[in-house]
């Protein structure tokens, strides 16, 4: 173990450029069923699971899983839109859940979100340009002229123009919306954004647009992206490292080529032999459902559809194991061939 | 009940189009010949279906590829009579489709009578939502049961056995259990699969599936898509899969069509039209979709279709890419391409097809 005083200067420098923007340690969140008239209280729905990760300064990274693997809760407790059963966030050295409602409020300006329909995150009744104009004003005391000018570079950094500035979100395409949408998101200068299923209401010449937009946005700013896709071949055009979630627990964790080219865990393997125009070499299909929250399998969550579970999967938990550079799953057999 | 000496057969036509009739194994169960379906609104007339051809064979099945607005699930719902007639009308071509008795029904020439029989029977279709197509308040047994009642007259306890039957085969587990469930108690997979069950009840002899696997993960939609295969190959129905996702064609398809702005534009078996698309626009929606890396292992710029879909209301002279092409030449602005063979079953619609390298 090196202590921080054994360590070179240049190399205190570089752990430093390396610290994570964004950490998590041990997040869970549980929905808790009150139980109304009549209905009894059922088991609270663990969404999310005791997740740890860390998001490097200018990364992307990639979350996948099927509905209700809790992509999305994770992505909300990230920004603690929504606040955790257990667990913490750490943002910029700062612990978000310390941090009390104003100044939570005044620290939103450096993590913002973009979600799937952005017909449904912008007013309908506001023009664009005061929907742009409202975080620049609230985050960055931008009045008058100076406001107007930035609502005006904002949409031509995201490929539109000025003119569109009065115009109200219906009278925008899908793709287009979705731009404002990423615009808007902008407006505060983030350091952060998590993006929830941007692309997926998309049509695939448009999708492929908004994509480019993404990353040419991520590397000329330095985002750091939280980015959330059921789509595989998405999240693998895009993203720097994946985590796989089931259930609410990270299966697999790994830079985006290791986890396409030799995935770990049955899980990410099954998931990718399942994602259409992805080469087959051993098709097996994942029989069943993703199970009930609320009453997950005992020890590993996915045996339950797993091919290779064996007894000692139903007893012990696995731990997150290192099993290459940046590399984690959770599965006790180490023998597969996936 | 047609009798045998009435049977007749598909008539072998020498059409003016390209597309013909398929070898003597495959009989075409689906004929639909310059299909035009315009939709009257205040705004004008959007021409949704314009000029559409299209045939699929027993067994076989054809994908039609398009981005939204393409006219894809207009044309299926052309073939299904479902649309509204105060706005849409079928203002030319014809629908011929081949019925269990080898007889040619004209679709479109049927009485409304006449076409409920054939629907749901004859023909049947899958949507997108199963919520949606689903009646929340009876039972998945109820429903699957109502086409055995309606159109093969059982009575209500041997209907209740075939919907048992019927949810063993689309892969429901507890079948006995499921049978009295409502739709709000299964999830997406399972109310697809009573989709399909409802579908099949009736064994059609076309299905036309509309995106039917969208709304599902990935996990899901491949299990549905190989029970889909299983029956279609076990019952040698014909179907039609309407999608906007081209990596699912080289899944499920035989062959396929694409369309853009109310046209198909290319048409062929789906393992070539892949490999060596001929239309620059079926080459472009294949640049758009996100793949692994180049062989430098960097990554690989995704290549937007520039420009947006052409107004429905006044789609552009000669050429409906040509503003957007990378190939497009002077007279792909005033000629409009007809379909070409470009091969043995492949058909392109465009002006330079012969002079390009896609």
């Amino acid at each position: 173990m090196s202590s921080l005083d054994q360590l070179t200067l240049p190399q205190v420098a570089e752990q430093e450029a390396r610290a994570p923007l964004v950490s998590a340690r041990g997040l869970s969140k549980y929905f808790e069923s009150r139980g109304g008239f009549l209905a009894q209280a059922k088991p609270p729905v663990k969404a999310v699971e005791s997740v740890d990760l860390d998001i490097g300064r200018g990364e992307v990274l990639g979350v996948v899983g099927e509905s209700g693997s809790g992509k999305s809760t994770l992505g909300r407790l990230i920004l603690r839109l929504i606040e955790p059963t257990r667990g913490e966030v750490v943002f910029d050295g700062h612990r978000l859940q310390s941090l009390n409602a104003g100044e939570m409020r005044r620290f939103r300006r450096h993590m913002q979100m973009i979600f799937q329909d952005p017909f449904a995150s912008l007013n309908a009744r506001m023009t664009i340009g005061d929907a742009l104009m409202e975080p620049l004003s609230l985050h960055r005391g931008l009045k008058g002229t100076a406001a107007r000018e930035a609502v005006v570079a904002l949409l031509e950094k995201v490929g539109l123009s000025g003119d569109h500035m009065k115009r109200y979100p219906r009278m925008f395409s899908g793709g287009q919306r979705q731009r404002i949408a990423i615009a808007r998101a902008l407006a505060s200068n983030p350091s952060f954004i998590v993006a929830d299923e941007p692309v997926s209401a998309l049509d695939v010449s448009i999708q492929a647009e908004v994509l480019n937009l993404l990353q040419t946005l991520q590397a000329e700013l330095d985002l750091t992206l939280m980015f959330i896709s059921h789509d595989l071949s998405v999240v693998e055009a895009v993203t720097d490292r994946v985590m796989v979630l089931y259930l609410g627990r990270v299966m697999e964790i790994a830079f985006t080529d290791a986890l396409y080219s030799k995935p770990r865990h049955p899980y990410t393997a099954a998931l990718l032999q399942a994602a259409p125009g992805v080469a087959k070499s051993k098709r097996y299909i994942l029989r069943g459902e993703i199970p009930s929250p609320s009453n997950p399998p005992s020890g590993c969550v996915f045996r339950t559809r797993c091919p290779f579970a064996i007894d000692d999967c139903a007893k012990v938990v696995p731990p997150l194991s290192k099993v290459g550079t940046e590399h984690y799953k959770a599965c006790i057999r180490d023998d597969l061939d996936l | 009940m047609a009798s045998k000496s009435m049977r007749m057969h598909w008539p072998v036509m020498l059409s003016p189009d390209p597309i013909k009739p398929l070898g003597q194994l495959q009989r075409p169960v689906l004929m639909v010949r310059d299909l035009k379906t315009h939709f009257f609104t205040e705004a004008g007339v959007v021409k949704a279906v314009n000029g559409v051809s299209l045939s699929v064979s027993e067994g076989e099945t054809l994908a039609v590829v398009g981005e939204s607005g393409s006219g894809k699930s207009v044309t299926g719902l052309t073939v299904m009579r479902l649309l509204s007639r105060t706005t849409a009308r079928v203002v030319g071509g014809s629908i011929e489709f081949c019925d269990r008795n080898g007889k040619v029904v004209d679709v479109l020439g049927l009485s409304e009578a006449a076409m409920q029989r054939v629907r749901g029977h004859d023909i049947a279709m899958i949507f997108q939502d199963p919520m949606s197509s689903l009646n929340p308040v009876f039972t998945i047994g109820d429903q699957i049961a109502e086409p055995i009642r309606i159109h093969k007259g059982l009575d209500r306890r041997q209907a209740r056995e075939q919907a048992l039957d019927l949810l063993r085969q689309v892969g429901i587990s507890d079948p006995e259990q499921r049978i009295d469930n409502y739709p709000h108690q299964l999830s997406g997979g399972m109310r697809q699969r009573v989709m399909i069950a409802v579908a099949l009840a009736c064994d059609p002899r076309l299905l036309i599936a509309d995106e039917p696997t969208t709304a599902l993960d990935v996990t899901i939609q491949a299990q549905i898509i190989a029970l889909l295969k299983r029956l279609q190959g076990e019952r040698r129905m014909a179907m039609i899969f309407v999608t906007h996702d081209l990596k699912l064609v080289d899944e499920i398809a035989d062959r396929v069509a694409v369309m853009y702005a109310s046209q198909v534009v290319e048409e062929g078996p789906v393992k070539t039209v892949l490999a060596r698309p001929r239309h620059p626009y079926t080459r472009a929606l294949l640049d758009c979709i996100p793949s692994r890396r180049d062989a430098s292992g960097g990554r690989r710029k995704l290549r937007p279709i520039p420009g947006t879909l052409p107004n429905p209301l006044s789609p552009p002279l000669g050429c409906r890419f040509h503003s957007r092409c990378a190939f497009a030449a002077e007279r792909c602005k005033a000629i409009e391409p007809a379909l070409e063979a470009v091969g043995e079953d492949h058909v392109t619609r465009c002006l330079r097809w012969k002079e390009i390298e896609l």
